[in-house]
């Protein structure tokens, strides 16, 4: 009998504001341990808490380019637990009425995974193990928070990582999170239960908490599974309880079990009052909304004759896509630019968060002046790639790589000129390519290219060599 | 009867086994009353937002934060800027 598996993922994104949920002390990463506190944040007694303007605009954002529905009345409360990287043993979070609901992040398989809810919540600290000694930052407690929570629609833990890519896409697309998984600023809890294939009812469900790597999470998901199968086939049972993933063992591991589950014993937050939102902001921000990493790469492919797999690398990093769309006015090839942004600038870069950054050297009316200059027969394609080497390097312009000479026409003429010359001195390359040896006209080929310093088109310069030999 | 264990655990109440009948009994009679109060009828009563105000929300600006060791300054231990705890057993 076959198996499949149900998997839903709670995906917890934290918002790029400036300041936290509730006070305006910095939301900022890597700061030194406790310095960006008030007593809001660290839950003294007889402290207001007062909502962030941004938070909510964002929430809203992330809710919109997920295509949820906003609840247009939302409103806060607390979720009470005993733990102690939370000062006030309760979180803010939401409850009842989330800022948005029943949205969907689609597959490229056109599978859809649905967005059950998206809610606004508050960080908690960060806790350090130390021998014996836990340590306690505050620093990220009131950080803001956006969490997504699925349907159990994945079914493959494929599907998880594409889902989760395609998220942290859409979060970067709108400019709310860096979603950094290794530095936190995206995790992921993991709900997985397994089921005969075809059956409708729902297995027993187990939990995996605060997963940070994509490939731990694929990794912990198909260790889940199997486990799961394991144990239904040899006659025992699932138990819904919460597990932790080992990454040393690729293994889970019980947290605690559904007999000492949490009561958070919500009820609404009493120091904060109810979210309006009104429809004409709603419309406004729909308007802001950017064209996403899909469209654009459908666009690239369609439009532009960009091979699917280079469209995927241009969008993948949202300045790298609108580098290369301020790069190609003008330009009759965008595929060139594509080739040079991929062939050229990419070699300058060597990891992930330096592409996602994009911040290089060179500017994108740099590459256009340099593309135009191909498109006019100026320079060639070598040419091109040696001078933006430079330019990334060196941060020159074009106009101070690429000498004024080579920027002179060079015409039809000049170059027909220069093969004749070649011709006439190279009587054994003329020999060897009257004799069937192709290589030889590469040969001169590659004269004529010295001569006119690489500025002539190399298959309009074949061209002419070999009706002048023909002719000779 | 409540859990007498476990609420004492929860709220980090400590006594001998002397006081506990009494306390046990008060707190039986909290929270019947707690039980008779959940018995009003609230219907059509909005208590998430008493005084019809909506939208009370600060711009995204960042303020000072406190010094470091003002905020430690009421923690039983600290080690290197942190608060610090005892690992439970």
């Amino acid at each position: 009998m076959k198996y499949e598996l149900v998997c839903g993922l709670e995906t917890h994104v934290e918002l790029s504001t400036k300041t936290k949920i509730f006070c305006g002390c910095r939301s900022h990463f890597g700061s030194e341990p406790n310095t960006n506190c008030c007593p809001i944040c660290i839950g003294l007694p007889g402290t207001l808490p007062k909502l962030n303007k941004e938070v909510v605009r964002y929430a809203i954002m992330a809710g919109l380019a997920t295509h949820c529905e906003i609840n247009l009345i939302s409103k806060m409360d607390r979720k009470n637990y005993v733990y102690p990287d939370l000062p006030k043993a309760y979180q803010i979070s939401q409850y009842d009425l989330p800022l948005c609901k029943n949205g969907y992040v689609e597959l490229e398989s056109g599978k859809k995974i649905r967005i059950n809810r998206i809610h606004i919540e508050e960080d908690a600290g960060k806790l350090v193990h130390k021998g014996q000694d836990v340590l306690i930052d505050y620093n990220r407690g009131g950080v803001p928070l956006i969490e997504i929570v699925t349907h159990p629609d994945i079914s493959s833990s494929d599907e998880a990582k594409e889902y989760i890519e395609k998220l942290q896409s859409i979060m970067r697309y709108i400019d709310v999170s860096d979603c950094k998984m290794q530095e936190g600023s995206m995790r992921c809890d993991v709900n997985i239960s397994v089921r005969h294939e075809g059956e409708t009812k729902l297995g027993v469900r187990t939990e995996i908490k605060n997963m940070n790597s994509i490939t731990f999470i694929t990794k912990a998901i198909d260790y889940e599974t199997e486990r799961q199968i394991d144990a239904i086939q040899s006659g025992g049972e699932i138990y819904q309880e919460t597990l932790r993933y080992s990454e040393e063992t690729n293994s889970t591991e019980s947290m605690r079990n559904k007999e000492n589950a949490n009561d958070y014993r919500y009820f609404g937050e009493p120091d904060l009052i109810t979210i309006k939102t009104n429809k004409e902001d709603l419309e406004k921000y729909k308007t802001q909304l950017p064209e996403f990493a899909d469209g654009r790469c459908k666009r690239y492919v369609n439009d532009y004759d960009i091979s699917k797999s280079d469209a995927k690398l241009l969008v993948k990093y949202k300045k790298v896509s609108d580098f290369f769309e301020k790069s190609i006015k003008g330009i009759d090839k965008p595929k060139t630019v594509s080739n040079l942004i991929l062939g050229v600038i990419f070699r300058y870069i060597e990891n992930e968060s330096d592409k996602q950054e994009f911040n290089i050297k060179v500017l994108p009316e740099d590459l256009n002046k340099l593309v135009l200059l191909m498109q006019e027969n100026k320079i060639n394609i070598n040419l091109a790639k040696k001078a933006l080497g430079q330019m990334m390097e060196t941060g020159k312009k074009v106009s101070e790589v690429i000498p004024d000479d080579y920027l002179q026409e060079i015409s039809g003429e000049e170059i027909k000129e220069i093969c004749k010359k070649v011709i006439k001195s190279n009587d054994s390359a003329v020999k060897d390519y009257l004799s069937g040896k192709d290589k030889a006209l590469k040969f001169l080929l590659g004269q004529v290219m010295k001569e006119t310093k690489g500025k002539a088109d190399a298959k309009f310069i074949e061209k002419i060599l070999a009706g002048e030999i023909k002719n000779a | 009867m409540v859990d007498r264990k476990a609420i004492m655990n929860i709220a980090k109440l400590f006594m001998d086994e002397s006081e506990t009948d009494d306390v046990t009994e008060q707190m039986d009679n909290i929270i019947q009353f707690a039980n008779e109060i959940q018995n009003v009828d609230v219907k059509g009563s909005d208590f998430d937002n008493i005084n019809g105000l909506v939208n009370v929300l600060r711009s995204d600006e960042v303020t000072n934060s406190v010094d470091r060791e003002l905020i430690l300054k009421n923690a039983n231990d600290t080690k290197d800027g942190y608060f610090c705890i005892k690992k439970s057993k």
